[in-house]
């Protein structure tokens, strides 16, 4: 349990995680209130990043749960080990009539095996899925739901227990508990609206992109090989990057590999044959490197200062009048 | 403080946030773990707890300032910073100057704060106590101090100045002596805004401003919707989706398709010692499959706006959506919906297609369709075309209306002129309209939900 605001960014410091002020204090709340967080944010902006560096600097187990369209409970919760039922079933006859063969009467029988039933229908045949590993797990765990955006809205609704009660209900079992309440941590790429029921029962964070010093922090942490200089510059042409209008801007885990890239193929400076090699890291879209091939052109490098940038839309549409 | 959180709460539902009570309740646990005197910390821990949208980031940026102040700084009297012999200057400055001043640089120079009667007797005067737009504040704090004669404020510091230093006053204090009128001055502007702003929040909380309902905006047309109602109504869209993709999804699990589900059969009857009891069939989820060919030109702007929306916030009840973009050529536009939330992706999309002037043509962007994008149509696929059916005189093209009707599945129109409009000038809609197999008209909101709505129906 951390004490402060201050310990939680120092802890996930140590994990190698930069955290603003605002970070710190939404994970300490969270673990105080016992809340989920909720972390939305544009793709690789370290959502799932920070996952991992909390339940390090908690020093918990990290339990992930990835979502994709159609996850169920079977798939996210338990599933009855039908197999191995059937097999103890068969290894056990004989010792199941040597249980029955003193009862006299069917009525008997039946009380004697209504009285094993439990074997049958214990945990010892239940195969957790990651809620149920978390809810059960003897130690403290941290759980990751990641971009839960991406189930459906019944899988949704299906949640809604799970994370406030931090309990799971197996209908031949009964209402399992969390021994030790994990910390949780629900992320979303922000595709589609949550359900305001979630969202209730969460702490909020959106992370943005970080700002042009954020980023060289980070750059400089986990890619310390690059020369202090060359890395402004990559980040300074990143961030230059965010800011047109591209089908897809390059996140940070894309500003590390191209740093590494950069590390790598002992690039002394940003010149126009390095940039030309290695955008294709920073973009993925074809059309995206054709347009920032074109922007470099045009205005032939270094950052652009003072001017209003036409490639920031303003996010305004005005109703027109007819024409 | 719970007090000042709680009316801060009901300022924010006044301005549009949904706050529940839970989440209020939450917010005043978490600032009860956290040191409150840290302004910084107390910000996040109200907006972690209370703002779980984007969008209402901002309205909370807007009235937290309002709520949580300390009702700006206190002034500084001068004799704080002048010894008794300099004090006595002033007074003889004072009375040589008698006329000349006004009431505001004593007070100044005095530091006497502005009293809450005084704030209350100039809020009446200049109408601050009528005011409902937190973007008036500032102004009025600006007319209340020219009231107040600030205008003339540096002329008679000057006045003042020079007047001491006949006197004899050593450069030193006269310099320091202009540094407190000043600071002072500031610390009363802030005084003044800061409880203007305070007063708003709290009309503001009493009785939220009235606007139009809901209700009645859905029946409004797209193109009399000013801005902020236009916004409101996207707002809306959402929880219109959310009912829309409950409907839809309850319509499809009507529906046991024939197929055996050998997995859910076993997993169900284990209790059954594995004997098949219960059957389990495969759901049938065929989600239906979209095509959009939308008008972007300006006068359609706004409806396809809405209808993009609607399409994509039920995206987990479609099974495909592919959207394209025409005015005078066609241009596929589903990336941009699928990497990004409507409100970030509609305005790249009517940016990637800038309106001229009288070029809308649908025939060529439906034979550009036909050729490049063909396959987007199969016999599962509904195809939807938002327009007007104003094509400019050009060539209507039913030949490949006649093209694609036999590929898709079906194909319906949404239009939102009213029927009286078709067929007249370049409208071309009376030749086209025959051919759908639907021709809704979306001229307002209810319209369109509707006609979404029926596009879900039946399989």
């Amino acid at each position: 349990m951390f004490n402060t605001t201050a310990d939680v960014i120092e802890g996930l410091g140590k994990q190698q995680y930069i955290a603003s002020g605002e970070i710190g204090t939404v994970l300490y709340l969270a673990e105080r209130l016992n809340k989920p967080v909720l972390a939305e944010g544009p793709a690789g902006v370290g959502k799932t990043e920070l996952a991992k560096a909390w339940a390090a600097a908690a020093g918990r187990e990290l339990i992930r749960l990835q979502c994709y369209e159609g996850l169920d409970e079977t798939k996210a919760l338990y599933e009855w080990e039908y197999a191995k039922q059937m097999l103890y079933t068969q290894l056990l006859r004989d010792k199941l009539q040597v249980l029955l063969s003193d009862s006299q009467t069917l009525s008997q029988a039946a009380d004697k095996i209504a009285a094993e039933d439990d074997v049958f229908f214990s945990q010892r045949f239940l195969l957790p899925r990651p809620l149920l590993k978390a809810v059960l797990s003897e130690k403290p765990v941290a759980l990751l739901i990641d971009e839960i955006d991406r189930t459906d809205a019944e899988f949704e609704a299906f949640l809604l227990e799970v994370l406030s009660d931090f309990q799971v209900t197996v209908p031949e079992i009964g209402t399992l508990t969390a021994n030790n309440q994990p910390l949780v941590l629900l992320t979303s790429n922000n595709t589609r609206e949550l359900s305001e029921a979630l969202k209730r029962r969460c702490v909020y964070l959106f992370i943005d992109y970080p700002t042009t010093e954020a980023e060289l922090r980070v750059v400089r942490l986990k890619v310390p090989d690059l020369a202090p200089a060359l890395a402004k510059q990559a980040v300074d042409f990143v961030q230059r990057l965010r800011r047109m209008d591209l089908k897809k801007s390059p996140s940070v885990s894309e500003t590390l590999d191209w740093a590494k890239a950069l590390v790598l193929l002992n690039a002394k400076s940003l010149d126009k044959e390095t940039l030309e090699t290695t955008l294709t890291i920073l973009l993925k879209h074809e059309a995206d490197v054709q347009r920032a091939r074109l922007t470099l052109t045009r205005d032939d490098g270094g950052p652009r200062r003072g001017r209003s940038d036409p490639d920031v839309f303003d996010g305004n549409i005005r109703p027109l009048k007819r024409i | 403080m719970e007090d000042r959180i709680i009316q801060f709460i009901a300022g924010l539902r006044a301005a549009g946030v949904r706050v529940s009570l839970a989440e209020s309740q939450d917010a005043i646990r978490a600032t009860s773990h956290i040191d409150i005197a840290h302004r910084d910390l107390f910000r996040t821990a109200l907006k972690t707890t209370l703002i779980k949208e984007r969008a209402d980031g901002a309205i909370f940026d807007k009235l937290f300032p309002l709520y949580f102040s300390s009702g700006g700084p206190p002034l500084t009297p001068s004799s704080d910073i002048l010894s008794p012999d300099e004090q006595g200057l002033l007074r003889d400055a004072l009375r040589a100057l008698a006329g000349d001043l006004k009431d505001l640089i004593r007070r100044l120079l005095q530091g006497q704060n502005l009293s809450q009667e005084e704030l209350e007797k100039w809020a009446r005067r200049i109408g601050a106590d009528r005011n409902r737009r937190p973007e008036n504040v500032r102004y009025l704090t600006r007319e209340m101090l020219r009231q107040m004669g600030m205008d003339d404020l540096v002329e008679q510091i000057e006045k003042l100045l020079g007047q001491l230093a006949q006197l004899g006053m050593s450069p030193a204090a006269l310099g320091q002596l202009r540094e407190l009128l000043e600071a002072n001055a500031q610390a009363m502007a802030e005084q003044a805004q800061q409880y203007f702003g305070q007063s708003l929040a709290r009309r503001l909380a009493e009785q939220p401003p009235d606007k139009p309902t809901v209700d009645e905006l859905m029946d409004r047309p797209f193109d009399a919707l000013s801005e902020s109602e236009a916004r409101e109504l996207r707002r809306e869209v959402v929880r219109l989706a959310a009912r829309l993709r409950s409907r839809a999804s309850l319509r499809q699990r009507k529906g046991s398709g024939p197929t055996f589900d050998a997995k859910t059969t076993i997993r169900a009857n284990v209790r059954h010692g594995g004997i098949p009891f219960e059957m389990h069939w495969k759901k049938r989820r065929l989600k239906p499959r979209f095509a959009l060919i939308c008008d972007v030109s300006t006068s359609m702007r706004p409806v396809v706006d809405f209808l993009l929306r609607l399409i994509y916030e039920m995206q987990d009840q479609v099974g495909k959506a592919r959207s394209f973009a025409f005015i005078d050529h066609i241009e596929e536009v589903t990336d941009e919906f699928t990497a990004a939330r409507p409100e970030i992706a509609i305005p790249i999309v009517l940016r990637r297609l800038p309106p001229g002037y009288y070029s809308t043509d649908l025939g060529i962007s439906l034979d550009q369709f036909v050729k490049d994008y063909g396959e987007a149509v199969d016999r599962r696929t509904t195809l939807i075309i938002c327009g007007d059916g104003r094509n400019n005189y050009n060539n209507p093209r039913l030949d490949l209306i006649d093209f694609l009707k036999r590929r898709a599945k079906r194909m319906v129109w949404f239009n939102p002129e009213s029927k009286y409009e078709w067929g007249t000038g370049d409208s071309d809609m009376l030749q086209y309209a025959p051919l759908m197999d639907a021709v809704h008209q979306v001229s307002n909101l209810r319209q369109l939900t509707e006609a979404v709505d029926r596009l879900f129906e039946g399989r």
